[in-house]
């Protein structure tokens, strides 16, 4: 590459701020290409395979479509998919601001999907009562499965990756004893799907010509990204959750209280884990599969990496990532490409996106260079 | 071949709204000791970064003897046998001496054809090697088990283990105690006899004075002057430095003390190990008084700031703010009942390194009216104002004002910010704790001045420093520790420097 291209390059990503933006774009960008090439060594068309993704989640038009079904129920149903990913996300986001690696999404999701659906999911609440029941009870949950990991980490300095994935296994066999005696369905081997009336997707909407999804988890998803930035950027407690995150010692000197922003931060996380669990197995789902921690909890961390921990850049992050999974159906009935193929892509990206401090660093290297070269330009003209 | 063994000619280095250096030529001669002397950011370290391959010049060219060469990266310079002692040293804190020093050349021998380090003979090479320059290491101690004096030893080793003959030391008496800077002086002058050449980066004149042969004297990026050192007077130095007169001792009106404001009694710190950190320490401060503690590094003073500020816990005694009893309190309350605390640490505890100078400057008042409302909401504008207001008052220098990340700012900056944002809370109470270490001279006598405005303001200040210079111009009562305990109260004017030492070094007499 010659100096001038270098230079452009270097102007395009930016200075710190636009950074944050531009390089998980460029991560992304990688991704699809690298993804392309693999896509077109296996003998398929790469453009095609990616605008089948795009159909898939209903962001393209597809050839032909079902009795009422069309571009907008597939992306209603795309979106009933990302919600979860949104929620779990932002858990992982308000961890990592006090500078905990909260693991455990996954087994707090289940928690507060399982209570969910057993206190209120096979009750015969009325809808009006019982859905917003279901996620006070779903954040109530995840934020008291969360309040234990920062208080054991508090008080008996336990590190938070170690307690979150031991609490994962726990509740993933107490759970999964439970559904097994209880509440199985004998046909689908998981739990007993709950009562529409509970469930956070409304089904078969009849909205014009079509039936489609109307995931109501995502309005929670879009309010907890907004009241999350308000509470990290513009509060009192955000700023002290993330002097915390950033050094314990002088966050301590300066008087904040770093045990109850630790547990404040967990309780936050927990919660929202608690979120992604009930939208997620009351709402995209309807029930609980045995024995299974779901992926969301453990991909929602590169997710939330790929946002810059940054509230709006993860429903971004999460429109991509989750859309590379939704489009793959349909993309490998059309296209004939394994579906594995959007997992290598989404694998390339988000090992892209974790080298985006090392492509800071060089990046603000030659950055400072080329200001340099110009500040002497400047000088002599 | 020419006469000198380093030759940096015409050296231009800028980054981004800076220049740090312009148009330097410096020539060094084999077996010299030559002092770069400059205040903090007048470009010392930027030059022998780029000497030793850190940063490449802008403009300009660096000779190694006589030849013509590109310094691209720090391998480089070793291979040119130049070598550097950080200001922070870089270390694996659970290998051995000897370990640390053949790291990334170690001696192999062969087991059954199998490679291995022969540590046995690294081990003897190590402590030959020590012996000859009276190093005095033992190669196969650890390196968390030995005093930080000891550990720049070791990072003079690895050099002299490269076969560096050009040896950089970047303010290599920052960390030590004035025994410690004695005897490394005394090293440096070794090597030299033995045939070393010396690259001296320091702010301290007296250094430069015992040991240099010559000194270039920088000041904003250029070169003023280079000087034979024992022509030139130590005051003609410092002006050139400076760029202006500095007045060495610090004019200070008789004290004039008021009313008790912190009493600490019988106050015992005892750490996890069951160690006695500080013993059974008592003592009282009035308003207007500069009470300082004396003492050499580790001796407990550090531990009597944290306990008063409520950052460690005590095991026994009490702790006495303008009367009420704060042994329990909580850290924010303290802060709220007024202390202010720079701590030693600035890195570590005094500022968030990431967060932004103006969030760095509202810390301990963050939750307070206007900084906050009564909802929790942040005011962005006050916050901002207030930034301004302090960066212009206190002349804090930084790239981008208010929205600098704290940590790309330079140490004398941090701390300024540090004391500003202290002296703003107004508190009665204001514990300095080393607050001039690894500043220049114009810095200190700053910060020197300002201590003694806040004491002529009617607080009452606990000034901790290792400098007995600073305790002497300072202080109205001095204490001296040792060992936890305090040895003795005295007002300054019947002190003498030397008795101030005895106590420090425990021999002082009880009269």
């Amino acid at each position: 590459m010659n100096k001038k291209k270098k230079s452009i390059f270097i102007s395009i990503i930016g200075d710190e701020k636009r950074q944050s933006f531009t390089i998980p774009v460029l991560a992304i960008l990688i991704g699809l290409i690298v993804g392309g090439i693999i896509i077109a060594i296996t003998g398929s068309n790469p453009f095609k395979a990616y605008y089948n993704i795009l159909q898939g989640c209903g962001l393209a038009k597809k050839p032909s479509y079902g009795g009422k079904k069309g571009m907008i129920t597939d992306f209603m149903e795309f979106v009933n998919y990302v919600t979860p990913m949104i929620l779990a996300a932002l858990s992982f986001a308000v961890s990592m601001k006090a500078g905990l690696f909260n693991i455990g999404i996954s087994g707090q999701m289940m928690a507060a999907g399982f209570i969910s659906t057993i206190l209120v999911g096979y009750s015969e609440l009325n809808a009006f009562v019982a859905r917003p029941l279901v996620v006070l009870i779903g954040f109530i949950v995840g934020a008291l499965v969360g309040g234990l990991v920062g208080y054991l980490k508090y008080q008996f300095n336990i590190n938070e990756v170690v307690s979150t994935i031991m609490i994962n296994y726990i509740f993933r066999y107490i759970i999964t004893f439970f559904i097994n005696t209880y509440y199985v369905d004998p046909v689908s081997r998981q739990s007993v799907l709950i009562n529409p009336s509970a469930r956070l997707s409304l089904l078969k909407v009849r909205v014009g010509d079509y039936k489609m999804t109307i995931p109501l988890g995502f309005i929670v998803a879009i309010l907890a990204v907004v009241i999350i930035y308000i509470l990290m950027e513009k509060t009192k407690t955000g700023f002290e959750i993330k002097a915390v995150g950033l050094s314990r010692n002088a966050a301590k000197y300066s008087g904040i209280n770093v045990g109850k922003n630790i547990i404040l931060a967990m309780v936050i996380s927990g919660g929202l884990a608690g979120l992604a669990g009930v939208t997620y197995h009351l709402g995209y789902v309807g029930s609980i599969q045995p024995n299974t921690l779901i992926s969301t909890g453990f991909d929602s961390i590169a997710v939330s990496l790929l946002g810059n921990n940054n509230p709006f850049g993860i429903i971004l992050s999460s429109f991509f990532i989750s859309g590379l999974d939704a489009g793959s159906t349909y993309m490998t009935s059309s296209s004939g490409v394994e579906f594995e193929i959007a997992k290598v892509i989404s694998g390339v990206i988000l090992v892209f996106s974790a080298c985006s401090s090392y492509i800071k660093l060089i990046v603000n290297r030659k950055r400072d260079e080329i200001v340099a070269a110009n500040t002497v330009k400047e000088e002599r003209s | 071949m020419s006469e000198y063994i380093v030759e940096m000619k015409n050296i231009t280095k800028r980054f981004p709204g800076i220049v740090a250096n312009s148009d330097v030529s410096i020539s060094i001669k084999k077996g010299e000791i030559f002092a770069l002397l400059g205040e903090n950011g007048a470009g010392k370290s930027t030059l022998m970064s780029m000497l030793f391959g850190m940063y490449e010049p802008d403009e300009g060219e660096i000779y190694i003897r006589g030849e013509k060469v590109q310094i691209t990266s720090p391998n480089k310079a070793t291979e040119l046998n130049i070598g550097m002692v950080h200001q922070h040293f870089k270390l694996v804190s659970n290998y051995t001496i000897t370990e640390n020093i053949i790291m990334g050349t170690e001696p192999v021998k062969k087991i059954l054809g199998i490679p291995v380090v022969d540590i046995k003979r690294a081990n003897e090479e190590v402590a030959e090697l020590s012996k000859k320059y009276g190093l005095d290491v033992n190669p196969t101690d650890v390196i968390s088990d030995i005093p930080v004096s000891t550990q720049q030893r070791v990072e003079i080793l690895k050099m002299l283990y490269r076969e560096a003959e050009i040896l950089i030391f970047d303010e290599p008496t920052a960390v030590l105690t004035p025994q410690e800077i004695n005897s490394l002086l005394d090293i440096i002058r070794g090597l030299r006899d033995g045939g070393k050449t010396i690259i001296l980066i320091t702010h301290k004149l007296d250094e430069i004075k015992q040991v240099a042969d010559r000194c270039a004297i920088l000041n904003r990026g250029k070169l003023i002057d280079i000087l034979d050192v024992k022509d030139t007077p130590t005051k003609t130095m410092a002006n050139l430095m400076v760029g202006r007169e500095v007045s060495f001792t610090v004019d200070k009106s008789p004290a004039n003390f008021g009313e008790e404001v912190l009493k600490v009694q019988n106050v015992t710190v005892i750490n996890q190990n069951k160690l006695k950190l500080v013993e059974d320490a008592s003592f009282t401060i009035h308003k207007g008084e500069i009470f300082a503690i004396a003492g050499v590094s580790g001796n407990g003073q550090v531990e009597i700031a944290d306990a008063i500020a409520g950052t460690i816990p005590i095991s026994s005694g009490n702790i006495y703010l303008k009367g009420k009893d704060i042994t329990k309190e909580s850290i924010k309350n303290r802060v709220e009942s007024g202390i202010a605390y720079i701590p030693e640490d600035r890195h570590n505890c005094g500022l968030i390194m990431d967060f932004s100078l103006a969030e760095d400057l509202i810390l301990k008042k963050h939750h307070k009216h206007p900084y906050s409302d009564k909802k929790g909401f942040l005011n962005a504008s006050e916050i901002s104002n207030h930034a301004n207001l302090l960066i212009e008052r206190e002349d804090i220098r930084s790239g981008q004002g208010e929205k600098t990340i704290v940590r790309s700012m330079s140490g004398g900056n941090q701390q300024k910010a540090i004391i500003a944002r202290e002296i703003e809370l107004n508190a009665d109470l204001i514990i300095f704790v080393q607050p001039t270490r690894g500043l220049d001279i114009g810095a200190i006598e700053n910060i020197r001045k300002k201590i003694i405005a806040e004491r002529d303001a009617g607080k009452a200040i606990l000034l901790i420093s290792l400098e007995l210079d600073e305790i002497m111009n300072c202080a109205d009562t001095i204490a001296v520790i040792y060992n936890g305990k305090i040895q003795n109260i005295a007002p300054t004017h019947t002190l003498s420097v030397n008795e101030v030492g005895e106590y420090m070094m425990g021999v002082g007499h009880n009269e």
